[in-house]
């Protein structure tokens, strides 16, 4: 029987997790998974993308991700419901993140794969930006649907997530730096020598205010709100997106027309907005890049670092929208998921560095122990160990693939009946759809990716925004009977106004 | 031998005790432990973005200040409605949330009577039409063109200054409200409320 001394039973022991565990996700290539199911959208085969959805995950334990890119897929097929349905399993998971966050703000290893393996086997809670989403992207699904009042609901949601986001991540910030300055490693992305630094230092990528806020989801709350009646609400929905997308004309007035719009509705129009989704967002691969750690005389070590690309080939930017063959318009792009991505990225460059070290320092501490030893198998174990070291250092490349990469909106109002809207891409390509326009307010989205568009048709049943009251108009009395009649969308004011009234009838 | 009967017996006593309490209508569990419930009037500092406290403060200090002003005691019962308060933060505040409890809090007093707001009109309006629209009783009917016309409307704004500086983040408050009288246009009340709430880094 081989006896083992105390000090070899724990780096043994790590040993025996490291070389057993990369069966499992530790080894998984997101990427290479999701490659294949966005070439499938982009072919315009949804189907078949559903299906290998499915085929990679066989596994009765689905993760969040798993119900991130279905919700999306289904939502392409125009199958809203069993795309909330699944956007809502989804979210329980998120709702899981958010109340341990408000308890555990700050964890920064919070797994004990994170330590030996790499970060995929650290659960995916999501990247802060996709839960953000995951609410919009529920609450555009909603308004297709026609239940405005659960849009609402997604909407409030997305607010109390983005609260919760930011306490997390500031105590997030303090304890890296805390940690970092105790162990002396240095967390700064622009020191990562071999690392693209470009890629998340661009210009539009610091601009932005953090890596999960987005102009479009809060213009989307002062539309719904707007819709709603409720113009406390809808007012600070449009300062936001102008705060975080500034000189940006199409949001400013949004606020600036915010009081105005809603007279100017009548029973015959609809105040549209156009949402137009392109591309796909970016993908994750790892890059092993040496870095000097002084920490338990480390000396320089091969800490893997997440790499994000962009897909500009099949991002073709909507260029130009026109209704009813009309003098096209132009379309603005305001929130950039791609730039988003990278914000998060960086924002999380500083964990991921500290995770990195600390895992080396588990990792050389037992290889070093095992080598010591007089005992030939376990110096065997301490060789293996080295090796599946290497093989298994890599960055977590898991991220929601299926979202757009970019998102453009544009708004009109609009008679109601159908109209033919049509979108002109930058490489000159246009898809047009009939749409029903009905209600006070619409929401209309669309898919690009590649060279195939993905139409919505929204449907106008539920709960759907009530026209405002408008006291001066739509009071029809009836002469020769003493009652008067109010069409649907008409209110009422007082006696005086009716008077009014009769006496234009009587003319 | 008798030792051995009394253990077997407290034993079959404990058996009977536990399947009988199996079988007896229990009342569920409803205690996890993980929730309770709090006062609901209770300072509330979780974050520094607007929250139930300051909603209830302003809505105290600004019923209490309508309540006490001349013109609305001058007259008897006076008809008032609430128009729009103007929210000019990048909060999400509703501040139909704050004019609502405002209202509860005067019509709790009986000194004044409220009209529906433009926010109930439809909801007031569709009433009137299903009861005149034949399926009623004509003589239960409540008639057409019989709704009052408010004497005051109250509206206003809430705006708010923030600033940060190191680890520190300061947010100021102030909602400003007007009793406006409908047939002059006369501003007959007006009042303001202020709050300060500064908060260190770990809280943004």
């Amino acid at each position: 029987m081989l006896l083992l001394s105390r000090t070899a039973t724990i780096p043994l022991t790590i040993a025996f997790l490291t070389l057993a565990l990369p069966g499992c996700s530790a080894m998984r290539s997101y990427d290479g998974e999701l490659r294949q199911t966005v070439d499938l959208v982009a072919q315009g085969n949804i189907d078949q993308a559903l299906q290998l959805q499915e085929q990679n995950n066989t596994n009765h334990d689905n993760d969040l991700l798993y119900f991130l890119e279905k919700g999306e897929l289904l939502r392409l097929k125009n199958q809203y419901n069993d795309s909330v349905a699944t956007w809502l399993s989804a979210d329980t998971l998120v709702n899981e993140w958010e109340n341990e966050a408000k308890i555990r703000g700050g964890a920064i290893l919070d797994n004990i794969g994170a330590i030996l393996l790499n970060d995929k086997t650290r659960r995916y809670d999501g990247h802060d930006y996709e839960k953000v989403m995951l609410s919009t992207q529920l609450a555009l699904n909603h308004l297709l649907s026609g239940h405005w009042d659960l849009a609402r609901t997604e909407i409030k949601k997305t607010h109390e997530r983005e609260a919760i986001i930011a306490q997390y991540r500031a105590q997030e910030i303090d304890a890296v730096e805390k940690e970092s300055r105790q162990k002396g490693v240095s967390t700064s992305f622009k020191e990562l020598n071999g690392y693209p630094v470009a890629t998340l230092d661009s210009l539009e990528v610091s601009e932005l205010k953090n890596g999960y806020q987005s102009a479009f989801s809060h213009y989307l709350a002062g539309f719904v709100y707007e819709a709603l009646n409720e113009p406390s609400l809808a007012a600070p929905g449009y300062r936001q997106a102008i705060e975080l997308r500034p000189n940006t004309q199409l949001l400013e007035d949004g606020l600036a027309g915010l009081d105005r719009r809603n007279s100017d509705l009548n029973a015959n129009t609809t105040d549209v907005l156009l949402v137009i989704e392109s591309g796909a967002a970016p993908a994750l691969s790892s890059v092993t890049i040496p870095i000097p750690v002084f920490y338990n005389n480390l000396g320089v070590i091969p800490i893997s670092f997440p790499l994000l690309h962009s897909d500009p080939i099949r991002t073709a930017l909507p260029h130009s929208v026109s209704i009813d063959a009309g003098i096209p318009q132009n379309v603005v792009g305001i929130t950039s998921l791609d730039a988003m991505a990278k914000r998060a990225l960086r924002d999380d460059i500083p964990s991921i560095m500290l995770r990195g070290v600390l895992r080396a320092a588990v990792k050389t501490a037992s290889q070093r122990a095992l080598m010591r030893s007089d005992n030939g198998y376990v110096k065997l174990a301490g060789i293996a160990l080295n090796v599946m070291n290497v093989i298994t250092e890599s960055a977590d490349e898991r991220s929601w693939r299926t979202l757009p990469s970019l998102i453009s909106i544009a708004r009109f109002t609009l008679p109601v009946g159908k109209h033919t809207f049509s979108v002109m891409n930058s490489n000159g390509i246009t898809s047009s759809e009939s749409i029903n326009i009905d209600g006070s307010h619409a929401l209309v989205a669309v898919r690009t990716l590649g060279d195939q568009t993905y139409w919505s048709q929204p449907i106008y049943s539920g709960q759907m925004p009530v026209r405002v009251a408008q006291p001066s108009q739509k009071i029809e009395t009836l002469d020769g009977d003493k009652s008067t009649r109010i069409t649907p969308q008409a209110s009422l004011n007082t006696q005086t106004r009716k008077n009014k009234t009769k006496k234009k009838v009587k003319k | 031998m008798t030792n051995i009967i009394s253990k077997s017996t407290a034993i079959i006593a404990l058996s009977t005790t536990v399947l009988l309490i199996g079988c007896a209508n229990q009342t569920p569990n409803l205690q996890s432990g993980n929730v309770a419930y709090g006062d609901s009037q209770a300072v509330e500092t979780l974050t520094n973005e607007f929250g139930s406290t300051d909603l209830q403060s302003i809505a105290q200090s600004m019923s209490n200040s309508l309540l006490q002003s001349p013109v609305l005691r001058a007259t008897a019962r006076p008809l008032v409605t609430v128009a729009d308060v103007k929210n000019h933060t990048s909060e999400y505040i509703d501040t139909k949330a704050i004019t609502d409890t405002i209202r509860a809090k005067m019509l709790k007093s009986g000194l004044v009577r409220f009209a529906v707001d433009t926010s109930a009109m439809k909801n007031q309006t569709d009433e009137l039409i299903r009861q005149n629209s034949g399926l009623y009783k004509k003589s239960q009917s409540k008639k057409l063109g019989q709704m009052e016309g408010a004497d005051f409307r109250i509206e206003g704004s809430i705006t708010s200054i923030v600033k940060r500086a190191d680890d520190v983040k300061d947010i100021y408050y102030k909602l400003s409200l007007q009793l406006i009288n409908n047939e002059s246009g006369v501003i007959e009340w007006a009042d303001e409320k202020e709050i300060r709430k500064t908060s260190n880094q770990s809280m943004f």
